[in-house]
């Protein structure tokens, strides 16, 4: 197959096509780009973020010819400039709030489905990574935005995210006063999160989606098997669980696409405000900058984050907790060695493992959700505590254990929890009877991994032998 | 028992169920307050009658003091069911220009040196309460001499804004419980009671509070009926695309299944 010579050389299309690599680039990364043909539902993610992302840069267009960013005028410019003032402004305005949302939620499970089918294993760990900082400008992204209309939430919000930043040492403070350009949220902070949010970050976010996509197209995508369909080619070197990924998965991508429009337009014609999980209630007020509200708290999916931060009791550790999820996450392919990338091949405390991770996450959510209470703390830390572990108990998967390594992890793990504990406790008082209530969570947790491990060795056993091709299975297949 | 000088625990079984209550209890906080019931409302856009009702009421008394940044003189019209003409014949614009927002004409230095805080923009509040709680606000002042204003009021306890209702409603008393305040033991008012006879009777203080909370509602929501309308026919249109789709992807997709190996000479 030679991909690289136009298709035509005559006609105004064959001008182009000898000049730009249009065809041979359409060829070789589309209509003759081999991907599995086993992807199930998971595997509509990648393309919806995409679609995604383009529709957020297509109304923030609209939005920011609009938009005052300027404190006196950015409330109204938003509630009414945009939303009653202009032609469409409202659909337009809620395309984007949903959409923000939508994102995240597309791209977490995007991130799960890799975790899930080891797609962060070799040769994809660069891919991996390059979506670890996806996800890191995302953030910054969403944040940014989120001062924009210049509502109660948006300003305490912000106060409190450049207030954590000086907890670092030394460099914190002139950070902080560099990130806002001012000793407080401000005009200088919002000018910048304007230009910031409008222009600095979508680019970069192009930029790394396009290296993303180069970077799979390099390795080709791995499936829910996670067999590697290049291992196995046929005599004209086409993998023979391949199939061109036009026209099979374009359709079937525009069926995800069709589906997903019906739930996100959904949202934006009847829940716009996602019952103040999308919109915060609070964000219909102006900020007032007199007026501290009772209970600060950053939109859903940053939720799990904001239970660490809290959790920690003591902003400089709590950064570290934080940011530690993401080196957690960039540190995967490392921490999980096992061969086998699929978790349908792996054992049943893997998938069991696998499943907590997601869980605690969402525990997390659900915890910083509730208000600042001593009680949601110490949750907050001992569910942390959880969701590390889930990641630093990989390696202990890696391999077939002896019972002493079992007992050893145990006894290890958990010496490491109360460590910890006594640790956070010497730094804050919460009470040991409070501390001691709740350490059954990380507790039961590592008891039910390295326990049952222990009682149940079957438990920790991979499938034997993978199959040699792929299988069919999933929904959407 | 989950206090922080509580005496050490030495029976296990009392722990344990300490545990599962502590588990239940984390998420949900301990600052509840006694809340006063609402009184049920439904807001009837179609009802031109009693949105016309509520913005005279709301542009003349309550403008007087509250602003409506939101809304522009010349938004009305539509929602009211009225020309141009007969809006600014009926309730004009308090001598703004038609197409201004609807602004109170009390300066922000000089409400703030009679309530203390400047009156909030009534946009913003219509969108952030619901029907329920500003018709009950709006129906519940009572008589508290404690206060500066001499009234207080059930669902925004401690309230800055005076009783402007009293001429017309009568004073009221308030109906007392002990219940909780912030977490605290505190006599709470649920409800009110009628305390002086104003110049309109009851059901007709009534119809006027929910004439204004029916037109604050209609501007603080002003695309709801074009999102009903237009919503069916998006949604119909890609539910429609998916059924489409969906089957196309089922044509494509035959040959893979049914042609293992074959299939994929097609186009070289
Ligand atoms: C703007 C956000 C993102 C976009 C537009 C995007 C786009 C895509 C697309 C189109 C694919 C191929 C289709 C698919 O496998 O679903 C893909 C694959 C992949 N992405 Fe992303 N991605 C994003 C964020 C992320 C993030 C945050 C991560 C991880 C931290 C990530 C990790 C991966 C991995 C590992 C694969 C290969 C999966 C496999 O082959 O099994 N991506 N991405």
């Amino acid at each position: 197959m030679n991909n690289s010579k136009p298709s035509k050389t005559s006609g105004v299309f064959g001008w182009f096509d000898q000049r730009l690599p249009i065809s041979a680039t359409w060829r070789s990364q589309v209509s003759r780009y081999p991907a599995p043909k086993n992807f199930n539902l998971w595997y509509f993610f990648g393309s919806l973020a995409m679609l995604v992302l383009v529709m957020q840069l297509a109304t923030g267009l609209f939005l920011a010819i609009h938009y005052q960013p300027n404190p006196h005028l950015a409330y109204w410019s938003v509630l009414r400039g945009i939303q009653r003032d202009s032609r469409w402004g409202w659909l337009i305005r809620d395309m984007h709030v949903v959409g923000a949302s939508a994102f995240f939620l597309l791209v977490y499970l995007h991130m799960y489905r890799a975790v899930m089918y080891g797609s962060y294993k070799k040769p994809r760990e660069l891919l991996w990574l390059v979506g670890i900082f996806i996800y890191l400008a995302l953030a910054a992204e969403a944040f940014l935005g989120y001062l924009l209309p210049w509502g109660q939430m948006s300003y305490w919000g912000s106060a409190v995210v450049t207030n954590f930043v000086t907890a670092l040492p030394v460099i914190g403070k002139p950070i902080a006063t560099w990130m806002r350009g001012s000793f407080v949220v401000d005009l200088p902070t919002l000018n910048r999160f304007f230009v910031f949010h409008v222009f600095l970050m979508p680019m970069l976010l192009l930029a790394l989606v396009l290296v993303h996509l180069i970077a799979l197209h390099q390795v080709g995508s791995n499936n829910p098997d996670g067999i590697e369909i290049h291992e196995n080619v046929n005599e004209s070197g086409w993998p023979r669980d391949g199939i061109p990924f036009h026209p099979y998965y374009t359709v079937k991508d525009l069926f995800g696409v069709s589906v997903f429009f019906v739930v996100f337009f959904w949202f934006v014609f009847y829940k716009p405000a996602g019952w103040g999980l999308l919109l915060d209630k609070l964000n219909y007020t102006p900020a007032n900058i007199l007026h501290t509200p009772a209970d600060i708290h950053p939109l859903w999916f940053f939720l799990p984050f904001y239970a660490m931060l809290r959790g920690v009791p003591d902003k400089l550790y709590g950064i570290m907790a934080f940011g530690g999820s993401f080196v957690l996450l960039a540190f995967l392919p490392l921490l999980d060695r096992n061969p086998i990338r699929s978790i349908r091949y792996r054992s049943k405390l893997y998938k069991f493992n696998v499943l907590m991770m997601a869980a605690s996450f969402l525990w997390l959510g659900w915890i910083a959700h509730g208000f600042a209470t001593e009680h949601n703390m110490v949750y907050g830390l001992h569910v942390t505590e959880v969701f590390y572990a889930t990641f630093l108990v990989l390696p202990f998967f890696n391999r077939q254990r002896s019972v002493r390594a079992k007992v050893l992890w145990l006894v290890l793990a958990e010496a490491a929890v109360w460590l910890i504990d006594v640790w956070m406790y010497s730094i804050h008082a919460h009470g040991w009877d409070l501390m001691l209530l709740t350490d059954w969570i990380p507790t039961l947790y590592l008891l039910v991994v390295f326990g049952s491990a222990l009682a149940f060795p079957a438990l920790t056993r991979d499938a034997a032998k993978l199959p040699e091709r792929l299988t069919a299975g999933g929904i959407f297949h | 028992m989950t206090q922080k000088n509580s005496p050490r625990r030495h029976r296990p079984v009392l722990a344990l169920a300490a545990v599962l209550l502590a588990a239940c209890g984390a998420a949900w906080g301990s600052v509840a307050s006694t809340v006063p019931p609402l009184r049920p409302i439904t807001v009837n856009l179609q009802d031109k009658a009693a949105l016309r009702n509520g913005a005279l009421y709301t542009v003349h008394m309550c403008v007087a003091c509250h602003s409506l940044q939101g809304v522009r003189y010349s938004s009305l019209p539509k929602v009211l069911g009225l020309s141009r003409a007969q809006f600014l014949a009926t309730i004009g614009t308090n001598g703004h220009h038609y197409h201004d927002t609807i602004t109170s004409n009390m300066p922000a230095a000089m409400m703030e040196a009679y309530v203390k805080i400047a009156p909030p923009d009534l946009t913003v509040i219509a969108q952030r309460r619901s029907a329920a709680w500003l018709y009950t606000y709006l129906t519940s002042f009572y008589v508290d001499p404690s206060r500066p204003t001499g009234v207080n009021n059930t669902v925004r306890y401690n309230v800055a804004m005076p009783d402007v209702f009293a001429s017309m409603q009568g004073l009221q008393k308030p109906v007392v419980v002990q219940g909780l305040r912030f977490g605290s033991p505190a006599k709470v008012a649920i409800g009110v009671e009628p305390l002086t006879q104003g110049s309109m009777t009851k059901a007709q203080f009534d119809q006027t509070a929910r004439d204004i909370v029916a037109f604050l509602y209609a501007v603080a929501h002003p695309h709801q009926q074009e999102r009903a309308r237009l919503g069916p026919w998006i949604l119909g249109l890609f539910l429609a695309l998916s059924v489409l789709t969906y089957l196309l992807y089922k044509l494509y997709w035959r040959r893979v299944i049914t042609s293992e190996e074959r299939w994929w000479r097609v186009g070289r």
